[in-house]
């Protein structure tokens, strides 16, 4: 083959196309890592989510998106029973991870927890340095010696692209940090447990825009390793960072598709209005 | 089109409605001087031949100020049909003012045709125009009325301008091959009844963006060309 021929060669294992292949790669459709399954919640008397079937893929983004009220962040606390701390807050049917139904009384907590890490709205740090921030969780579940929890706090802050901009000042407090720093450190205190999903509830909506937008570089190289559900009110950050787009309203799951067809050629009426803002 | 509910920010609906607007009115004028490009080739008129040429700039001034529009729209980050309202408005601005070069293009060349003593082949051409005309006519209304089934007919029916468009110029061929001084005249009016086939090829490009518009990636039916004209002869 001439040099010019081969240029224009499609070569799987070219790095151009593997990069593509990363970016969105939903065919063929990737195997399930979570799923629901009938499943209600209550506030009390108050029913939240109404008979949601979710399909979430494996290492892919899902977004949850919908108006206020519609149930996207019940539906991503579930994901890690993080309801079960409050009395009244009662979810029944089925919620799948791996297969394994993890509303069920036999399914350890403790072990959700370290399959499922979480990140929230505000940025919540610990009052440690940077340093202890990461490395509280990781003692709670493994004994390691301290050259490797060093290396272990340093792989989750480069994972969480913060490393160099802390790495010589991993022994002063996390509150010093700017609020998009702070969030990366949440996000490299959640990634050092080495869970297997990530949900991030809102995470850039308190933060600047260059902030939020180091933070979607963030997951699309997560979403490498783990397997994301991301709720957001930004249609605009679901269009960007997902790849299927799951749309809520009134506690029901109207719709999920592939981001590209949620956010170009949508099935519903009522998830075509609400992504054109034609209504609130 | 069925109920869609306005925009809560009523200003987009404006800017939208405003858009398909200035669409429709640089089709309008496209039609117009077609319609008018015809008419100077059947009446071997000089000077109103000119005016048409002259007239093509204010469908270049048009397609330019909606440019302006969908650079608005875009800055809004439109979603689902928005977006392919705005890509296709886009396409069409385009695909418009390439129709409306081509009629100018007709009523340039007809001066020259006009040099050389009447043929009967001239008919055949006026009749061809005629038929893209009805399907620009068409085709604007299906822009119009989002009617996406109205574009697939329309494109469907680009068949029978490509089966007129080689008749003529098989027709044209033979009569050039038995009279060596009407090659000239000839070669003139095969020259225009190809510029006329590509306006009917510009009516299925809008014919195609109306489908999208209203209907997204689905795919249209396949359709039979029957531009025959690379193997006449």
């Amino acid at each position: 083959m001439t040099d010019l021929a081969q240029a224009f060669t499609m070569n799987e294992t070219s790095p151009a196309v593997a990069d593509m292949d990363v970016r969105r790669d939903l065919r063929p459709m990737p195997k399930l890592k979570l799923s629901t399954h009938g499943l209600e919640f209550h506030y009390g008397r108050a029913r939240a989510l109404h008979d949601v079937q979710l399909d979430v893929a494996e290492k892919r983004v899902t977004a949850l998106i919908g108006p206020s009220g519609c149930g996207k962040s019940t539906l991503l606390r579930v994901f890690n029973r993080i309801y079960a701390l409050y009395p009244g807050q009662v979810a029944r049917g089925e919620v799948l991870l791996d297969g394994m139904d993890i509303l069920t009384p036999d399914y350890p907590l403790a072990l959700l927890r370290s399959k499922v890490g979480m990140v929230f709205q505000k940025p919540v740090p610990f009052p440690m340095t940077i340093f202890e921030n990461v490395a509280y969780g990781i003692r709670h579940h493994e004994r390691l010696s301290k050259a490797d929890m060093a290396v272990r706090v340093e792989s989750a802050l480069r994972q969480a692209a913060l490393w160099d901009e802390v790495k010589d000042k991993l022994r002063q407090s996390a509150l010093g940090l700017s609020g998009g720093q702070q969030q990366r450190l949440c996000i490299a205190r959640a990634v050092a447990l080495r869970p297997e999903v990530l949900l991030l509830d809102e995470p850039t909506s308190a933060l600047d825009p260059i902030s939020t937008s180091r933070i979607e570089q963030l997951i699309d190289e997560l979403k490498r390793d783990f397997t994301i559900v991301i709720v957001t009110h930004n249609m605009q950050q679901a269009a960007r960072v997902s790849d299927y787009t799951a749309f809520m309203y009134l506690g029901d799951l109207v719709e999920q598709d592939t981001t590209e067809t949620i956010f170009s050629n949508p099935s519903k009426r009522q998830t075509e209005d609400y992504i054109t803002g034609r209504f609130g | 089109m069925n109920q869609l509910h306005e925009h809560i920010v009523r200003s987009i609906d404006e800017e939208q409605r405003r858009l398909v607007g200035e669409l429709l009115r640089m089709g309008e004028m496209a039609a117009a001087q077609l319609e008018a490009a015809l008419d100077v080739v059947e009446r071997r008129d000089d000077k109103a031949a000119e005016r048409i040429v002259a007239n093509d700039e204010a469908i270049d001034v048009l397609e330019h100020d909606t440019s302006h529009d969908v650079m608005r729209l875009a800055l809004r980050g439109p979603m689902a049909r928005d977006l392919r309202e705005l890509l296709a408005a886009l396409r069409i601005a385009s695909d418009i003012e390439r129709i409306g070069d081509y009629a100018a293009n007709v009523a340039k060349r007809s001066m020259a045709l006009n040099l050389a003593p009447p043929l009967p082949q001239v008919r055949g051409l006026v009749a061809l125009g005629a038929v893209a005309g009805r399907q620009l006519h068409d085709v604007l209304i299906a822009y119009r009325d989002n009617d996406a089934d109205a574009a697939e007919r329309i494109r469907a029916r680009d068949a029978e301008l490509d089966m007129q468009y080689t008749s003529l110029f098989r027709e044209l061929l033979t009569y050039m091959m038995e009279d060596a001084r009407s090659i000239t005249a000839c070669t003139h009016l095969l020259f225009m009844a190809k510029n006329i086939e590509r306006i009917g090829d510009h009516v299925t490009n809008i014919a195609e963006n109306v489908w999208f518009r209203a209907r997204g990636d689905e795919a249209l039916p396949r359709r039979e060309r029957r531009d025959g004209t690379a193997q006449a002869g």
